[in-house]
Formats: C-alpha cells, sequence, structure tokens
C-alpha cells in the first residue's frame, strides 16, 4: 500500500527498531542511501546496508537477514514484482519499498499489511483498480457447488424446472466471469507492458528529512546527484526533469538564504550549492574544453564527429567562437580567464548556428573550498565510473559499491577524484566504440528494431558488460545512428544491443532502450518482449537485473532469441 | 654476529620465540668468555701485553651480544603487554602459540596486575580502561566489515551476520574489539 504520512508511516515506525537496508546498484539509490543513512545516525536508528546487485542478490541477502530483522528498506529494488511471491517472508517482516520502476505490481500496491510503497501516490503511476483485478471467489462458488450437487440426482419435473433456471444462471455466471478474466488480463497487460521511471527515490527520501526539519545541505546535494542520475542515464523524460529541478531549485534557494549578508558571510570552506544553467559537456571543468565536446554524445554526435567533414566543423565552430585551439586543448582550469567569463553564452550562441539549439541544460553545481567546484552530472559520471570499474580483474561488486557510495561523501575526495579520471576513460572508451560501429555499419536494421553486437575482441569490451555502461553507450549509438543514417523509418526505431558478458560461461548481456524522439516519455517495452522471446524459445536467459529491459542470455541462444523477438514485435 | 631482533610485523607476536637463535647467542658468548678467561690469565701469568686488543674486542662482542639478546626480550615482553590492551584478557590460539612458556607466565602476571589496578580505582566495580582508548564522540558508530566474520551477537541479544563490505550502525563500545581485530572499518562520512 502508498504511504501517506511519510513521518507517521515510516519513520516513527522504524524509530526504535533495527533495519535493514537492501540497496541496488545505481547512483539515484546511492544517494537516496547516503541521505536516510544520515538521517539514521542523527536519530542513532540502527542498521545494516547489504548492497543487492539483483533478484538472486536480493533473495539472499533477504534469507540471510530475516531472522534478524523485521524491518526492511529497499531502495530502487522490488516495486516491479510480486515481492511476497519471492521472498516469502514471515508475517511479520515488513518491506518499505522505495522504488523509481514502474509500473509498481498490483499485488504490492493491494497489501495492506506488510508491504508499504514509499512513492507518492499522484505520481503519473495509472494502477488499475482493485475491482478490476480482485475478486472475491468465495461466494461464487459456494452457490456453484451448491447447484452441482443437485445435477447427480435424477430430476424430477419441479426441480427439472428449477435446475434449467439454476444452470442458466450458472452459464450466465460463468460467462461473465471469462469476460471479467478477458478484461482483467487486458487491464493487467496494458499496464504491465511498458516499463518506465517515477520521482528519484533521493528526492522522496530528501523529503522526508525536510518533513522532520533535518534536512541539510550535504543530503540536498544527494538529492540533486540522484535527480541527475536519472537525466544522464536517461531514464526520466526531458520536462519530468525541468519540473523536478524546480521542485529541487526551491530547496536550494531555501539553504542559500543565508549568504545573502555582505557582513556575515560563510568560510570559503562551507558547502555552497548554487543553480547552473551550464553547458551539456562531460565533465568538462575537470577536463580540457577540446575533450570534452569530442566525447560528449551530445556535440559528438551533432558534429559527427567520426567523420572527417564533422572534424573540420569541429574546428570550424572553435574558430567561429575565437577560442584559440592551444588554450581549447589545455586543462579548463588553466584556461585564460577571460576566455571563461563569457564562455557559456559565446557557446550557446554559436551552436545555435550549427543546429545544436540545447547546448544548455539546467543543473545545479557546488563548491566547497577553493578548488573544489563540481556540477551534478560530473559526481554522475564518476560514482558510476567507479561502481562499474573493471580496473582489477576480480572486482567484487560489492568493493565498487562501498567505493562509489564513499565518493559522494565530501571527505573523500580523493575517490572522487579517481572517479573522474575512470569516467573520463570510460566516455572516451564509449566514444571510439560509437565511431567504430557507425564507420562498419555493424547496426543492422531487422525490421520492428535495430541490433547491434559487440564483438569479443572490441576494444574496452569489458567496461560494457557492466549494465550502466552498456545502456549508456546504446544511447549515444541511437542518437549517433539517427545522425549518421538517411532512412526516415529507421530514426524511429528502438535499439537493442548485446555485449559479451563473461567469456567463460558464454553469456552475453543484451539491453534494449526505446526510440529517440522529440517528445519521449521514455516507456520501454522491451521487458516483456525479452520474457516472451525467451519462453518462447526457450532460450537460456537470466532476469537477474532490476530493470527487466536488461537482461543476460547463453550466446548460442542469441541468434533464435533475436528471431523471435522480430516475429513478436512485427 | 647474528642479529636476534627478528620480530618482524607491527604490533603482535608473528614469530615464535627463537631459542634456538638465543640458545646459539648464549654458546657464542660463553665461548668468547672462555676464551676471554684464558687470555687474561695468560696476559697476567705471561705479561703479554698484546692480547689486550683481543680480549678489549671479545669483551665489547660480549657486550653487545648481551644487549641484542635482552633488548629483543623486551621488546617481545612489550608486544605482549600491548597484546592485552588489543586482544583483551583471553589471547587467541595462533598467538600464543608463539610465546614462549615464561612468557605465557608473564602475560598472565601482567593481566592480574592490570586487572587489580582496574578494581581498585572508579569507586565500587572498578573502571575497565582497556575500552574508549579515544575519547568517545557518540553512543553508535557506522562500521564497514572488512572480511567475513559471521555472526555477532550485541547487548541486546540481537545477531548481526557480518558479511564482507555489509554496513552496519552499531553501539560502539561492542564494535571497539572488532575494529581492533581489523575486522570492522570505522567509518567517518
Amino acid at each position: 500500500m502508498f504511504i501517506a504520512d511519510i513521518k507517521k508511516d515510516f519513520y516513527d515506525v522504524v524509530a526504535n527498531q533495527r533495519v535493514a537496508l537492501l540497496v541496488a546498484a545505481d547512483i539515484d539509490a546511492l544517494c537516496a542511501c547516503k541521505i536516510l543513512q544520515a538521517l539514521f545516525h542523527c536519530d542513532q536508528i540502527q542498521y545494516t546496508l547489504v548492497p543487492v546487485t539483483g533478484w538472486q542478490d536480493l533473495s539472499t541477502a533477504f534469507l540471510e537477514h530475516k531472522e534478524q530483522f523485521r524491518y526492511f528498506v529497499l531502495i530502487n529494488c522490488g516495486a516491479n514484482v510480486d515481492l511476497l511471491e519471492m521472498l516469502q517472508p514471515d508475517s511479520d517482516s515488513i518491506f518499505f519499498i522505495c522504488d523509481t520502476h514502474r509500473p509498481v505490481d498490483v499485488v504490492n500496491v493491494y497489501n495492506d499489511t506488510q508491504i508499504k510503497l514509499l512513492i507518492k501516490e499522484d505520481d503519473d503511476l495509472g494502477v488499475p483498480t482493485y475491482d478490476d483485478i480482485f475478486r472475491d471467489e468465495d461466494e461464487e462458488e459456494g452457490e456453484d457447488s451448491g447447484n452441482e450437487s443437485d445435477e447427480g440426482s435424477e430430476p424430477s419435473g419441479k426441480r427439472r424446472r428449477f435446475d434449467e433456471g439454476a444452470i442458466e444462471r450458472r452459464i450466465e455466471r460463468q460467462r461473465a466471469k471469462r469476460q471479467w478474466e478477458a478484461r482483467r488480463r487486458e487491464i493487467l497487460f496494458d499496464y504491465e507492458q511498458y516499463e518506465y521511471h517515477g520521482t528519484s527515490a533521493a528526492m522522496m527520501f530528501f523529503e522526508l528529512a525536510w518533513v522532520l526539519t533535518k534536512d541539510t545541505k550535504d543530503m540536498l546535494w544527494w538529492a540533486i546527484i540522484g535527480l541527475t542520475d536519472q537525466w544522464v542515464h536517461d531514464k526520466i523524460p526531458h520536462m519530468k526533469y525541468v519540473s523536478d529541478i524546480a521542485t529541487v531549485q526551491r530547496h536550494v534557494s531555501r539553504h542559500n538564504h543565508r549568504n545573502e549578508d555582505e557582513e556575515n558571510s560563510l568560510s570559503i570552506d562551507c558547502m555552497r550549492i548554487s543553480f547552473e544553467y551550464d553547458l551539456r559537456l562531460a565533465l568538462y571543468h575537470h577536463w580540457s574544453l577540446y575533450e570534452s565536446i569530442c566525447n560528449s554524445y551530445y556535440t559528438a554526435c551533432s558534429f559527427k564527429l567520426w567523420t572527417l567533414k564533422g572534424q573540420k566543423k569541429l574546428q570550424e565552430f572553435l574558430a567561429d567562437m575565437g577560442l584559440p585551439l592551444r588554450q581549447v586543448k589545455q586543462k579548463f582550469k588553466s584556461m585564460d580567464i577571460t576566455i571563461k567569463e563569457n564562455l557559456r553564452d559565446v557557446i550557446e550562441e554559436s551552436s545555435n548556428k550549427y543546429g545544436m539549439k540545447d547546448i544548455r541544460i539546467q543543473t545545479f553545481g557546488v563548491h566547497f573550498g577553493f578548488k573544489n567546484s563540481f556540477l551534478a552530472s560530473d559526481m554522475v559520471h564518476a560514482a558510476a565510473a567507479l561502481l562499474e570499474s573493471t580496473e582489477r580483474d576480480e572486482n567484487d561488486p560489492t568493493d565498487n559499491f562501498i567505493k562509489a557510495l564513499d565518493a559522494l561523501s565530501r571527505s573523500h575526495l580523493d575517490r572522487l577524484l579517481s572517479g573522474i579520471d575512470l569516467a573520463k576513460k570510460k566516455l572516451i572508451a564509449i566514444q571510439q566504440t560509437v565511431a567504430s560501429c557507425i564507420c562498419t555499419n555493424i547496426i543492422l536494421s531487422q525490421g520492428p528494431f535495430l541490433y547491434c553486437y559487440l564483438m569479443e575482441g572490441t576494444p574496452d569490451v569489458k567496461l560494457f558488460s557492466k549494465p550502466l555502461a552498456l545502456t549508456l553507450l546504446c544511447k549515444y549509438l541511437l542518437t549517433a545512428f539517427i545522425h549518421s543514417t538517411r532512412n526516415k523509418r529507421c530514426k524511429l526505431l528502438p535499439l537493442i544491443m548485446a555485449a559479451p558478458k563473461d567469456v567463460e560461461k558464454g553469456t552475453v548481456i543484451v539491453v534494449g532502450i526505446p526510440p529517440e524522439s522529440e517528445t519521449s516519455d521514455k516507456k520501454n517495452f522491451f521487458g516483456r518482449a525479452f520474457e516472451k522471446a525467451a519462453e518462447s524459445t526457450s532460450s537460456r536467459t537470466l532476469h537477474d537485473h532490476f530493470d527487466t529491459s536488461i537482461i543476460e542470455l547463453k550466446s548460442e541462444d542469441r541468434s533464435k532469441f533475436l528471431d523471435a523477438l522480430i516475429t513478436l514485435l512485427s | 654476529m647474528k642479529r636476534n631482533d627478528g620480530c618482524d610485523g607491527l604490533t603482535g607476536i608473528s614469530s615464535w620465540f627463537q631459542e634456538d637463535g638465543l640458545r646459539q647467542v648464549l654458546q657464542e658468548m660463553e665461548a668468547l668468555y672462555e676464551q676471554n678467561q684464558a687470555d687474561v690469565s695468560e696476559a697476567k701469568a705471561a705479561g703479554r701485553a698484546d692480547l689486550i686488543p683481543s680480549i678489549k674486542l671479545r669483551h665489547c662482542c660480549l657486550l653487545r651480544n648481551q644487549r641484542c639478546v635482552v633488548a629483543y626480550l623486551y621488546d617481545r615482553l612489550l608486544r605482549i603487554r600491548a597484546l592485552r590492551w588489543e586482544y583483551g584478557s583471553v589471547l587467541p590460539a595462533n598467538v600464543r602459540f608463539h610465546m614462549s612458556a615464561e612468557e605465557v607466565q608473564w602475560f598472565g602476571l601482567y593481566k592480574k596486575s592490570l586487572a587489580s589496578f582496574m578494581r581498585s580505582i572508579g569507586g565500587q566495580e572498578g573502571l575497565d580502561v582497556t575500552q574508549d582508548m579515544k575519547p568517545p564522540k557518540s553512543l553508535y558508530i557506522q562500521v564497514r566489515c572488512l572480511k567475513d566474520h559471521g555472526e555477532f551477537e550485541i547487548d541486546d541479544g540481537t545477531v548481526i551476520l557480518l558479511k564482507k563490505n555489509s554496513q552496519h550502525f552499531l553501539p560502539r563500545w561492542k564494535c571497539e574489539q572488532l575494529i581492533r581485530q581489523g575486522v570492522l572499518e570505522h567509518v567517518m562520512s
């Protein structure tokens, strides 16, 4: 059931208890977790934090901890399946689920005792009404069985008439029941067909902190990072991002109120969050402007930097703005101050000429100390790179989780900086892979969708065995493809990408993303499609990830799985 | 010359009590002493002044060996004393394995003396000074588990599963032992 008052129904309930936090492996969940941890520290609520990377992990963690804990808080996992059936908990375990995955499973919505959803009810949910899906079967059966027992005996005249009436009623009831069931199936199919994401979990917990008046700038910053993560990884449509930014902006101005005074200005070491209408160039403050332009998907795809013509256009663009190459290729922090002053406006003006209308995006930045200033998207890229780093061979995913969690706090700047370095490498790798894919034309149109397979020998292919990195690559590849192809029909197709996941076991990871469009609502139907295709071909798949559009598949079953998908979707 | 300060490692006893090494050194010292004795009596009797430098040299060697041996023994004792503060009154078996019988006895005596001291201060029940080595800032601390430690029971009877890379928020006094042992790590955010 949905929680109405988050303070009374969630926080006060767990206030004197011990809680188990099961947190999924994405940046929004990490930020939400940090906010909740900070709140728990304030009120000395004992907890245990366990990172989980998939459904199996979740079940294992639950089994291990179910003896010791009664209250479980699930962050960014658990809303979109029937949790009680999956975990089989005892009747006194209570689950608080704060998850951005939609649609929320109907059983979770209508369970009143064990499942409490920390989700706003008006959040574009469209849950079917109770009567449409559930029905009290008991009365029906009583009447039916009563009638059936009459059937056996020899009917006399009167009873025959009575029975005919009864039989007719029964047939009528059965027909109504079948109709109701067909309608129910249809409603559920429509409801569960598309997968999408709701409001960020970090923002949800920030609101809890605000209601408790225990919110701090750190928590606000984490909420901002959680929201930006949803935007960077393309989980929410642009309109929702803008409206969420407006919500956050109110909190930011509330927190910045104290800085207005000239006389009592705060020390430079204090944390300041500011609204920035900044450029959509990834990591450009920590890189050189040139590198950032080459490796951000927006600019790289608009210029088509994998072609010679594109490179020339970029040079023209820089010349048009009057930026000398030497300045542009050196570290941003050492760039000439006179150039940096009006950089954003100058770039916006020039990019309008080159067809990039949205080079600027509303976001937030943080400053603490003289040297440290970061944009929210920088932190998202850094944390995501740390979370999925493949630097050392046997990287325990929980190790990476801890590293990424550390990088988000201000006292571990060295982690954050190493994360930024990893993110740079990741972006370069993505750009190079995109360039090679487009140039070698390995994106094939399979009819209802586009398909691309990364061969095993591709450089940096290990990087793309992780879901977040592969999703980012997918998105960039699709944008690049749309810019480079002439086929009008192909521009409206979704993209499925497969990359080798584990060479020894012979599995590939398959990701599907919805088609790219201006007003896309980011609703993804590949979850259900993958399930059905796997069933129909009995391919060996593992639907372990919390996003149903990301699965693991045995390499040998790849072609028949694809064929099934093609037939399913055409 | 053998160096006997072979106790490597930062804390604790990581190598066995070098009985053989010590015995060799003592034998060497005895041999040197014998030679010195012989030379001294010869020097006195036959008036050979040229033996004096060699006597002096051997004497220096003897003194040095003595210093080394004493330093070794003393260093081990200091480490054993630190073990009481780190591990508590019961030493794990693998540490006790490395100690000689005399060292174990010394440890017992030290424990007794520390316990009587603790009983004497702090009023009726005494004060456990081995807790709270650093001034505590809060009742509960956030700890991260560095290795799989299995189940861990805290005061109110609840059991916590310490799995690698899980984080917990627990009462400080229960965690201190495990932090010192390196199973948990205090996380400051």
